[in-house]
């Protein structure tokens, strides 16, 4: 079979190099190499965007583009295409960190042998192909399992929904008295429908998981809450084993910077392995504290009397699917899905996640969230380019309900869309709109701190207006919504002050306006 | 006053009987449809207050059902309340864009479904009878 010529992209800018490997090629068949010679990346790019190229010969050295640069161009500009690398003498390590870069492989200019060259090529070009395939290959029976777990999940939602609704119609009197036996066995079902239902969860969060599909939603969040959430929800479990759960809550550790459902989420997770692994009469103990090696953080501690872990398993609980071999631990019902769960949304959150233990004295698992901080969120707007003498605007855009009522579910939701919105209306990229500070009652209130550079705090306002009046997702959903703005005195920053102390300072205003804000509202419906 | 009336539209008879019998006991009148054809039919019979909408349903689906329904004027403005166990990421916003009210999540809290009609049907907190098992999900 005659096969079609291959189309080389030569870039290289020295004429010598160039002479040299066009002499190569000559030797070859002419019908089975076709030469495109270019000087620059830029000329390169253009031309790889065009289509066609098999294979791209790139020297790291030009005029206007260096090093890994120009591999990490040529494969955005056309990622399908393989790239080997033309590098000089004293140039190996530079080549290494080339093929780590995406090239796919290196040649040495002087030790290039004549018809080393054209099959260097064609097995580049090969080996190109079969890793595409391999990666498409893989890329689909990911995607088919993550479709087949959602599938799964979804087929099991509906009876369950139908078990749960039964049993607690039978438990909340609807269908006459019923014995304290009675109840004490539907109580049972109950609870195991529950644990199916966070099974299921479970099997669906992690085909989320996999998707990377998870929504986190960073705000100022109590851990306090979290953790009496947590022990409010699971002291029934650790109290039927004769688990001690202290409650003996920190109120004064400062806020995170975190989604509080998946806080919540995490501290369950843990919280509920730590009593399955405990004996019962044990204890289970949540403690919080600012992390010593990292201040910048605040550290849980999930802390258990339970049978431990082996230290080799220490990272490995982490795994996907992972399960204890120790058959102490088999009756521990569970996918193994949990602790994988958590460290995603752990690691998505930016903190770290670790477990300690000595087998047979219980186990520690340890958390990280970074503490909330107005002053690092506020850097942005107050950015060198700018000048910080600029007057400073907070506009408050307030959603409310017709019925004088928002309930978490509308708020998780709509709240989402009109971040959305209201990051569409700033006039700036260096503009911050805050992250959700506290619940106001009955309404949900966004705070944005802009620099008006002479716009006025009036014309960022009608602009919100106008995109929210617009908004036919409001409309329907039944919701009313303000905006104003509140300019913040004048606040100077004099020349001896350092940055830090200047945002500090600001932080500490905007904090104050915004607490008002939320207070008023809060008084207003009691 | 008459109570309201709720059509609940679920191919699953054990989910209608189980929500009927929810919804009976907090003073609301039901009625059934197990597709999407007839969905719609009930809807103009009976012109309930609000509507319950399952997504997975034959003969069409729920956004058939909510597409329908927003071509008749007086059918238009009744609220509607998807109820399924489709995942809610794309789902969700879908049933929002469609003119649902709310979107909820099989297997359902009966606490937080009595609370989203309740909002939605503008009804002042403290009227339906509290369900002492059915709090929290999980």
């Amino acid at each position: 079979m005659k096969e079609k010529p291959l189309q080389i992209l030569l870039v290289e800018d020295n004429a010598g190099d160039v002479r040299l490997l066009r002499e190569m090629f000559s030797k070859e068949r002419r019908d089975a190499f076709q030469l495109t010679h270019l000087l620059r990346m830029s000329e390169a790019e253009t031309h790889l965007a065009k289509g066609g190229v098999d294979i791209v010969l790139l020297d790291l050295g030009l005029p206007d583009g260096h090093g890994l640069d120009t591999v990490r161009r040529a494969h955005a500009a056309a990622p399908e295409v393989p790239v080997i690398v033309l590098t000089g003498l004293d140039d190996e390590a530079l080549a290494a960190e080339a093929m780590n870069a995406g090239a796919q492989d290196y040649l040495i200019k002087g030790q290039i042998e004549n018809r080393a060259l054209p099959r260097a090529l064609r097995h580049a070009v090969e080996r190109h192909r079969m890793q595409t395939e391999t990666d498409l290959i893989r890329t689909h029976q990911m995607q088919f399992k993550d479709e087949f777990l959602s599938h799964v999940s979804h087929e099991l939602r509906s009876p369950l929904t139908a078990v749960r609704q039964f049993v607690t119609i039978l438990l909340d009197g609807l269908a006459g008295e019923l014995n304290p036996e009675q109840r004490q066995y539907l109580e049972i079902v109950l609870r195991n429908v529950k644990q199916l239902h966070s099974m299921i969860n479970d099997l669906f969060e992690v085909s989320g998981v996999q998707a990377g599909k998870l929504k986190i939603e960073l705000q100022c969040t109590s851990v306090s809450d979290a953790i009496a959430y947590t022990v409010n929800t699971l002291t029934g479990a650790a109290a039927a084993k004769g688990i001690i759960l202290p409650a003996d809550i920190e109120r004064t550790l400062p806020s995170v910077c975190a989604d509080p459902a998946r806080v919540r989420q995490i501290l369950i997770i843990l919280v509920d392995n730590a009593i399955k692994f405990t004996p019962p009469k044990g204890v289970v103990r949540i403690q919080t504290r600012i992390f010593e090696e990292e201040p910048a953080f605040l550290l849980v501690e999930v802390s258990d009397s339970g049978c431990g872990i082996d230290p080799d398993m220490t990272e490995r609980i982490f795994e996907r699917l992972f399960q204890a071999s120790d058959p102490a631990a088999a009756d521990h019902n569970g996918l193994g899905l949990g602790l994988y769960i958590c460290k995603d949304l752990v690691t998505r959150q930016g903190g770290k996640i670790w477990a300690k233990s000595t087998p047979g004295q219980g186990a520690v698992f340890s958390v990280t969230f970074p503490i909330f901080s107005l002053p690092k969120l506020l850097a942005p707007a107050f950015s060198e380019e700018r000048q910080t003498e600029r007057p400073i605007t907070v506009v408050v855009t307030e959603l409310g309900s017709q019925t004088g009522w928002l309930s978490n579910e509308v708020r998780a939701d709509q709240c989402r869309g009109i971040r959305d919105l209201l990051r569409g209306c700033l006039y700036s990229d260096l503009d911050v709109l805050l992250p959700k500070m506290d619940s106001a009652g009955p309404v949900e209130l966004f705070f944005i701190v802009a620099i008006t550079d002479g716009i006025g705090g009036e014309a960022i306002c009608n602009r919100i207006r106008k995109q929210l009046d617009s908004s036919e997702h409001l409309r329907q959903a039944g919701l009313t919504h303000s905006t104003f703005y509140r300019p913040l005195e004048a606040i100077q920053r004099n020349s001896t002050e350092s940055k830090e102390d200047f945002l500090e300072k600001v932080a500490i205003d905007i904090q104050e306006l915004m607490s008002k804000e939320i207070s008023a509202r809060q008084v207003r419906n009691g | 006053m008459d109570s309201r009336k709720i059509l609940i539209v679920d191919d699953n008879a054990d989910i209608r009987l189980g929500m009927h019998l929810r919804l009976k006991a907090n003073q609301y009148e039901t009625f059934f449809a197990a597709d999407a054809f007839s969905g719609v039919a009930e809807a103009r019979k009976h012109r309930p207050d609000l509507i319950i909408l399952d997504l997975g349903l034959p003969a069409g689906d729920g956004f058939t059902v909510m597409e329908r329904l927003k071509q008749i004027p007086f059918l238009a403005v009744i609220p509607i309340i998807v109820v399924s166990a489709r995942d809610g990421l794309g789902n969700q916003k879908r049933a929002h864009e469609a003119g649902a009210r709310a979107f909820l999540q099989k297997p359902v809290n009966d606490a937080e479904l009595l609370a989203v009609i309740r909002q939605a049907l503008g009804e002042p907190a403290g009227t339906k009878k509290p369900t002492l098992y059915d709090q929290g999900s999980v």
